[in-house]
């Protein structure tokens, strides 16, 4: 590859400048003429069977303009996907706290919210169940009947091609089953020498973007409507909308210029709360703007999904991996939501990057009446890394072996076979990773020096590892494309048209330097537009890191399309022929000494109706994937990594500080330098909380840190010193060898702080969060505090479950 | 309904009359009567400082305070730092830095910036992070937003 000149250098993020100076827009701040606010009426409690809701007496309220419930969309506004198991608004009955019943739009927020207070409401409520398996018994009570039904019915016609599918199948709160099949992995661990059995816990981790769910709906001039949104996907929340609200042709989704986060947590919600602004605004006549309060979004949007695993591996006492059978329970929560996917992500990854003879995993996705879960940065693969990174460490530990050189000894190489049948054909740089990550950490040294600490120490410091891998992209959930165009724009700046958002992870600067690069244009020549469905092409959902492999192809194959224009345009200037134009930067030269400027050469196109816009379409290369037989390819490549935690742990009080990070990922390419660095130490601190302090406390249903001041997260004073180095092993078909990076930067971080107290304190905690009273007392008091005052004899119990 | 006042606000050098309900928040009269958004809403609880802006000088959570006790008081929001739209020093170092990925915590992290350089402009890093632990942001890990504090000092301080 020649030397590059944009990608990989120092740029600053192109849309910085606004957002530092307060001008930037957010959906919190769009306010247009004439518009009302709207608030939505909330499930009180976990499981109950709507006997009466009316709204009218809500209209009366002075100020009170519209209201709505199920009964004003397409079927109930049912929804969801790939379960269809949501209504923008309840419809029959609520399935956790929080559930959206009704709204009303009014005039003034204390209107609207007199006119929730009018609402008549009469709840029977169900009984309901927050246990995964408890939810799988026989007499559990069943949160979604029909589905429940229609599954059972499914189970007996035998349409299902794998037996061994369908004997999980079919239990009332069972959403969905996920396996991974190789071989007879029980069989193989009663051979073993050292054999695991363990098991661990991972909690529900709330999103904590700091701009909470906002959607702003404009009825239109043909009777449509036009909403404003921070969302994942323009075109998925058309799609709801045209389905629910019944007006194909006629729906408009605009992204606000800025989003304030969104790490997995903008879709399903955000769809929610488009469809009920939507409606509200077609029923009014009038813009209507609805923005959820802190603790409204904390307890009604959807989380990461809380998982227990049983891991059972098995090696020889030299240290090679040879079975695992690991069996996972998913808290799906009120609705499937992304579940299925999450679930199926973490299938994938339950093994880590290691060497299997054989293995099996089984996943089982429950409906429960905690909240509701779905898409959190990592998908599934920060959950289960959580567990088999730690159990890998207790493995090494059993054969007597050096967690690295454990992990070293096992890991996957190019041209190695993944435990589910796919050769690793591109792009494998896990061992260089682990070998960087050792020496830059001083591993050897520190292991060494900490292990030796005496018994009597309080104060203790540890040192511990986890290595990981991160599918790229959907893999095979689905068609996998972006679609870009650039085109010319105002200020003779080219205008990069694409579906994916940037809600802060950099997308739009990345862009811009592919452009910069192919077409040898300053950054600054290129303007970003937010998506707009009247305007951009679909580029499929921005969640699972693919923006910049797919966006970046499509802007790259965009690019050269346009510059192909370009050279076209210049020769037809200059007198010459396209092969004899030659470029330097922003001046093209012809061979008898002609030179034109960029601005000269679209001054030229425009005078001479020559278009400069050009779009291409980039598609990820097509894979299969067996979900009844547990085999195939589920991803065309890979992310590597390893991190490395060096803590320090007051024995006497549970306080875990860490002192270092380092971490080495393997991400193809690095296309923009700063916007890694920061994906990296970003996802880094929400691994952090999800280690040491970050847990949706679930109370018989009803959340009890809805908001920030007991809802902890990391604050700067939590952070490490971070140390980032990356491995470039260049991915064939990324745009310049790139891959992804974003979920991945937090998937090793839980594990490598857990085996750090580990080492540190010779106590295990399998259970996340590591907080202060489990690292204190290896139990947490909260487990047990569900219906009465946690009492000693409690307390006592819960050591024994734990 | 809220019993309504009256009040004379100084924001950013400009007084503004206005007729207020007795408890709405600063946050509320700034960014829903006045239209000043860049000061944003993340919690309402004074927990997470998105919501930070500058009165007598000192970094307030405005989501907490009563508009009519800002009465005779110099507020200052992320608006008025930069003159002609020329950026701060502070402003500038979040930029170059890095230290901004989806912005939403940036204009209290801004205020709550300017505010500690007044106060000391010389820094030690547990300083900058004592100086953060009412502002909270999800995106960057903080790392990058304290290189830009102490970016921002150095420059004020004549040294880069």
């Amino acid at each position: 590859m020649s030397e590059l000149k944009s990608l990989g250098k120092p740029t600053r993020r192109v849309d910085a400048l606004e957002k530092v100076l307060g001008t930037g827009r957010y959906t919190h701040d769009l306010k247009i003429p004439g518009m009302l606010v709207a608030k939505v009426l909330r499930s009180p409690v976990p499981h109950a069977e709507i006997v009466k809701l009316d709204v009218t007496p809500a209209l009366k309220v002075p100020g009170v303009v519209a209201a709505i419930t199920s009964e004003d969309f397409v079927d109930h506004g049912n929804w969801g996907f790939p379960v269809k198991d949501d209504y923008m608004l309840a419809y029959k009955k609520v399935r956790y706290v929080g559930d959206p019943i009704a709204a009303v739009a009014a005039e003034t927020e204390e209107a609207a919210e007199a006119g929730l207070q009018a609402i008549v409401l009469e709840l029977k409520e169900l009984p309901a169940v927050f246990d995964v398996h408890e939810a799988l018994k026989p007499d559990a009570p069943i949160l979604h009947e029909e589905l429940a039904k229609a599954q059972a019915e499914e189970t007996t016609s035998g349409e299902l091609e794998d037996a061994e599918f369908i004997e999980v199948h079919g239990k009332g709160n069972l959403s969905e089953t996920l396996i991974v099949r190789q071989g007879d992995p029980l069989s193989k661990l009663s051979e073993c020498d050292v054999v695991l059995d363990a098991a661990y816990s991972v909690a529900h981790q709330e999103h904590a973007y700091l701009e909470t769910e906002a959607a702003l709906a404009v009825p239109t001039a043909d009777g449509g409507v036009t909403v404003f949104v921070g969302d994942q996907n323009p075109f998925i929340t058309l799609s709801n909308l045209v389905m629910t609200l019944g007006m194909p042709g006629k729906v408009r989704v605009v992204q606000s210029p800025h989003t304030g986060g969104a790490f997995g947590g903008k879709s399903d919600m955000v769809y929610e709360t488009a469809a009920q602004a939507a409606m509200l605004a077609i029923k009014s006549g009038r813009p209507v703007k609805l923005v959820t309060s802190r603790e409204e979004s904390m307890i009604a949007s959807y989380k990461r999904d809380a998982m227990e695993m049983r891991y059972r591996l098995g090696a020889t006492k030299d240290g090679r991996l040879r079975a695992a059978k690991i069996e996972c329970w998913a808290d799906s929560g009120a609705y499937a939501s992304m579940t299925p996917f999450t679930s199926w992500r973490a299938t994938i990854h339950a093994m880590g990057p290691y060497h299997y003879e054989d293995c099996h995993v089984d996943m089982m996705c429950v409906y429960t009446n905690n909240g509701y879960s779905g898409a959190f940065r990592g998908f599934g693969n920060t959950e289960v890394t959580a567990a088999s990174e730690q159990a890998i460490d207790e493995l090494a530990e059993m054969c007597g072996m050096d967690p690295m050189d454990f992990r070293l000894k096992n890991c996957v190489e190019l041209g190695d076979t993944l435990p589910f049948g796919q050769k690793l054909e591109y792009s494998v740089g896990l061992k260089q990773c682990l070998e960087r990550v050792r020496k830059i950490s001083d591993w050897d040294r520190k292991r060494a020096e900490y292990s030796r600490q005496p018994a009597h120490q309080e104060i203790r410091r540890g040192i511990g590892v986890a290595s990981f891998f991160h599918g790229l992209s959907l893999g095979a959930e689905g068609l996998d494309f972006a679609e870009h165009t650039i085109r010319l724009g105002e200020g003779n700046k080219f205008e990069i048209l694409t579906g994916l958002s940037d809600f802060g992870q950099g997308s739009r600067t990345v862009f811009s330097l592919i452009a910069s690069e192919v077409l040898g244009f300053p950054v600054e020549r290129f303007q970003w537009l937010p998506c707009d469905t009247d305007v951009v092409q679909e580029c499929g959902p921005t969640v699972a890191s693919r923006s910049t492999i797919l966006g970046g192809n499509a802007t790259r194959l965009a690019a050269m399309r346009l510059l192909t224009q370009l050279y076209d345009a210049a020769a037809m200037m200059m007198g010459c022929m396209v092969p004899e134009v030659r470029q330097e930067g922003e001046v093209f030269y012809g061979p008898a000494g002609q030179r034109v400027t960029l601005d000269e050469l679209i001054a030229y196109a425009r005078a001479n109706h020559i278009p400069l816009s050009a779009k291409a379409r980039w598609e990820m290369p097509r894979i299969h994937w067996s979900f009844a037989k547990g085999r195939g390819v589920p991803y065309v490549a890979y992310h590597f990594g390893a991190q490395v935690a060096e803590v320090e742990v007051d024995r006497r009080t549970g306080v875990t500080k860490v002192l270092n990070i380092y971490a080495v990922h393997d991400v193809g390419k690095v296309v923009f330098p700063q916007g890694i660095r920061g994906q990296i130490i970003g996802g880094i601190s929400q691994g952090l909380g999800y280690a040491l302090m970050e847990r949706v406390e679930f109370e018989k249903g009803y959340i009890q840190n809805p908001n920030f001041d007991t809802y902890l997260i990391p604050t700067a004073a939590d952070m490490p010193v971070v140390t980032v180095e990356f491995v470039e092993s260049e991915l064939p078909f990324g745009p310049f060898g790139a891959k992804n990076v974003a979920e991945p930067s937090m998937v090793p971080t839980a594990p490598a702080i857990l085996n750090a107290i580990y080492h540190a304190t010779g106590r295990r905690i399998r259970h996340l969060p590591a907080n202060l009273e489990r690292v204190l007392l290896g139990y947490d008091l909260k487990d047990t505090v569900t219906t009465t005052v946690c009492q000693v004899g409690v307390c006592e119990r819960a050591k024994c479950e734990l | 309904m809220d019993e309504r006042v009256e009040v004379t606000l100084n924001i950013n050098g400009e007084e503004y009359q206005l007729e207020i309900g007795k408890r709405w928040t600063l946050l509320y009269v700034l960014r829903d009567v006045l239209n000043m958004t860049g000061t944003k809403y993340g919690c309402g609880t004074g927990d997470c400082g998105v919501c930070k802006v500058l009165i007598d000088g000192e970094p307030v959570n405005s989501c907490t305070y009563l508009a009519t006790r800002a009465q005779g008081k110099e507020i200052i929001t992320i608006e008025g730092l930069s003159k002609d739209g020329r950026l701060t020093p502070v402003q500038q170092a979040f930029v170059e830095t890095g230290a901004i990925q989806c912005g939403f915590c940036t204009p209290g992290m801004v205020i709550t910036t300017t505010a500690l350089l007044r106060r000391n402009p010389n820094p030690t890093r547990e300083e900058i992070i004592a100086g953060l632990d009412n502002n909270l942001c999800r995106c960057t890990g903080y790392v990058k937003i304290i290189e830009a504090i102490e970016l921002a000092a150095r420059r004020m301080r004549g040294e880069a």
